[in-house]
């Protein structure tokens, strides 16, 4: 390898996989000068803890974004799920772990199954996911409505409470490493599976995948099953952080966890992205909404530049895209 | 052979159509009045147990016939105006209704009112200047409680624990909402009557979450906060949430609306106070403030206040 290609190749990898963290980097400096609390350890760890939620829901997201779909029912889902596993977290005829355990279990796989039949109604009669899963956004609000009969649940046991305030060494919160656990092993996923490289695949051209005689039917399911569980785990973080289950809780999580995924660079066609990068759009909508609070910006003001700011981060992306391209012809 | 078959399937597809119609005439009949009552989301735990408390009464009262809509949101406003239209054309004679948008429900009242329907306004009042637009009185009959009062009321509460100078946060609402501006200025005057100190006033839209986020971040900034006035319970709890994972137990919050999720906090002395306001006696306020105006002892112009009860660690005992 001659030394020019060997700098492209760096460059490359750099422009693929850091390149919004730029602005991650840019927003921290900025904020740091601006704001003398931000840069501190107890603020660091609450802007983990804060976008922790929303961070898992995205993974999944991105799973669902890479194949050119969209997950609408997310934030529904969690609710519907919290519902369930709070039902059971306070039930006092099972003892604590036993309800840990199954509240827990049972939050997962009612999210996965959820996930299961969005996949299936869409891939076996050709419905956009757009549309079915905005159809399950009001069923799983209805039904979570209807089962706690819009009340909210609270009296948790006071040891699952005391594990969503736990924070090890100071900066990590148990909530965050389970986001960062999920991050990791979602990207291993994507990288080192066959299931994972299918998802690319797919999403670049998924009939030539289908022509080669892939499954992209069954490929297509797992990846909604898939996205339906993270939100089962983002329930039970949510419990843990808030220590309620609400009928209400989640509206407009969609939204959040979309956005983090395309600042992130994952294309809405499917096909090109990363869960570093999704991983990095939650920590930029994390940081924006604790540092522009910290050097004392007003609500609505707040509220424009996060806007502008989004719509700059994929601007910018576009450019890191067309440069990468140019490199490598 | 085809057309009749579709016209077959019309009549078929209208008869539920008939048969609703003639079950509120009939009803009518009876020689009981028939009472619409619409609320905004059946999502909010306060217009839950609103509809449960005016059912149980109407039961119980056995003069009048109740009819009970909520909607989906607390901004399906679209909802709100079929709802008022379908009980116009069911031929209601009372129409008992919180509004889900101030300005925009005025045009559905006034046609209510041009069909000969009596409409008691409640919970939220209709747009003064919205109401003159229509040509309906600007003092249009209005039943519900006085949010600013409730807000000074528990916001003295929180400045006589701290004592004059004490430093605050506002938990505002939805900076569009009428309430969240009459709560807001309730909490402004209490910090006026204590010289109270003001250090950051912000909105979290009413949710859990976004009151916990903006709480932990406010802690950031101002770590020496003494106390937090919040315009809803449910935003207090996510603020009540965070003061926990920050260790911080020094902190008084005070809340509205009285929640069952909050009675434990008060107790555990995590929260300070609400105010509590009991939907279902404010739905009854106005059913009989309806029912004095159909048998013209009433004009349907003022405002009957219902009550709100400051709700401490005494309250609950």
């Amino acid at each position: 390898m001659s030394e020019k290609s060997r700098l492209r190749s760096v460059v490359n990898i750099f422009l693929k996989e850091v390149g919004i963290g730029v602005v991650l980097l840019v927003l921290v400096v900025a904020f740091s000068l601006g704001a003398p609390r931000f840069f501190s350890i107890i603020n660091v760890a609450n802007i983990f803890t804060q976008i922790s939620i929303n961070t898992v829901i995205a993974v999944g997201m991105t799973f669902v974004i890479l194949l050119g779909g969209i997950d609408l029912s997310v934030g529904s889902v969690l609710a519907l799920c919290s519902i369930i596993a709070g039902k059971i977290l306070v039930n006092p005829e099972l003892s604590f772990g036993m309800a840990i355990v199954l509240s827990v279990l049972v939050s997962v796989v009612s999210g996965m199954l959820i996930g299961l039949i969005n996949g299936f109604i869409s891939e076996t009669w050709k419905i956009h996911s757009f549309i079915v899963t905005l159809g399950m956004l009001n069923i799983a609000r209805g039904l979570a409505l209807q089962i706690s009969q819009s009340r909210t649940i609270f009296n948790f046991p006071k040891a699952f409470n005391d594990f969503g305030t736990t924070t090890y060494f100071g900066v990590l919160p148990a909530i965050f490493l389970i986001a960062l656990i999920l991050v990791i092993l979602g990207s291993i996923i994507l990288r080192n599976t066959v299931f994972g490289r299918m998802i690319f695949a797919i999403g670049n051209n998924e009939e030539s995948v289908r022509l080669s005689g892939h499954n992209v039917k069954f490929y297509k399911i797992l990846a909604y099953t898939i996205c339906g569980g993270t939100v089962g785990i983002a329930t039970i973080m949510y419990m843990l952080r808030m220590s309620i289950a609400s009928p209400i809780l989640g509206v407009g999580f969609e939204l959040n966890a979309i956005a983090a995924v395309v600042i992130g660079g994952t294309s809405m066609s499917g096909g090109k992205g990363s869960l570093v990068g999704t991983f990095l759009g939650a920590s930029i909508m994390g940081v924006l909404n604790n540092g522009l609070l910290l050097i004392g910006m007003g609500d609505f003001a707040r509220q424009i530049v996060t806007g502008v700011i989004i719509i700059l981060a994929v601007i910018l992306d576009t450019y890191r895209t067309r440069f990468s391209a140019m490199l490598n012809d | 052979m085809k057309k009749y078959l579709i016209l077959l399937v019309c009549l078929l597809i209208m008869i539920p159509a008939f048969v609703t119609a003639n079950g509120a005439q009939e009803e009518k009949e009876d020689g009981k009045p028939v009472v619409g009552l619409i609320m905004k989301s059946l999502a909010n735990e306060f217009f839950m147990a609103m509809e449960e408390g005016a059912k149980a009464y109407a039961e119980e009262d056995g003069t009048f016939e109740l009819m009970t809509m909520g909607m989906n949101s607390e901004t399906d406003f679209d909802s709100q105006v079929n709802a008022v239209d379908s009980l116009i054309t069911q031929g209601v004679d009372l129409i008992v209704l919180a509004p889900a948008d101030s300005a925009g429900m005025v045009a559905p009242v006034k046609r209510a009112i041009d069909a000969g329907v009596t409409v008691i306004n409640f919970d939220v009042t209709l747009d003064k200047e919205a109401l003159k637009a229509a040509g309906l009185p600007e003092e249009f009959l209005f039943v519900g409680p006085d949010n600013t009062d409730g807000a000074e009321m528990v916001g003295n509460y929180l400045g006589e624990t701290l004592g004059s100078g004490g430093k605050v946060f506002i938990i505002e609402g939805n900076p569009g909402a009428d309430n969240a501006k009459q709560r807001k200025n309730g909490f402004m005057k209490a910090v006026e009557n204590h010289n109270l100190e003001l250090l950051a006033s912000n909105t979290a839209h009413w949710e859990t979450e976004e009151a916990n986020t903006l709480m932990t971040n406010l802690l950031t900034k101002h770590p020496d906060v003494q106390g937090v006035m919040c315009a809803n319970d449910s935003m207090a709890l996510g603020v009540v949430r965070a003061l926990e994972a920050a260790g911080r137990s020094d902190v008084q919050v005070v809340g509205f609306d009285n929640i069952p999720a909050v009675k434990d906090l008060i107790m555990n002395d995590k929260m300070l106070a609400t105010v509590h306001m009991d939907g279902a006696e404010m739905a009854i306020l106005a059913f009989n403030a309806g029912f004095e105006i159909l048998d013209g002892k009433r004009e349907n112009l003022g405002w009957v206040q219902s009550p709100l009860i400051l709700a401490d660690k005494d309250f609950f005992k």
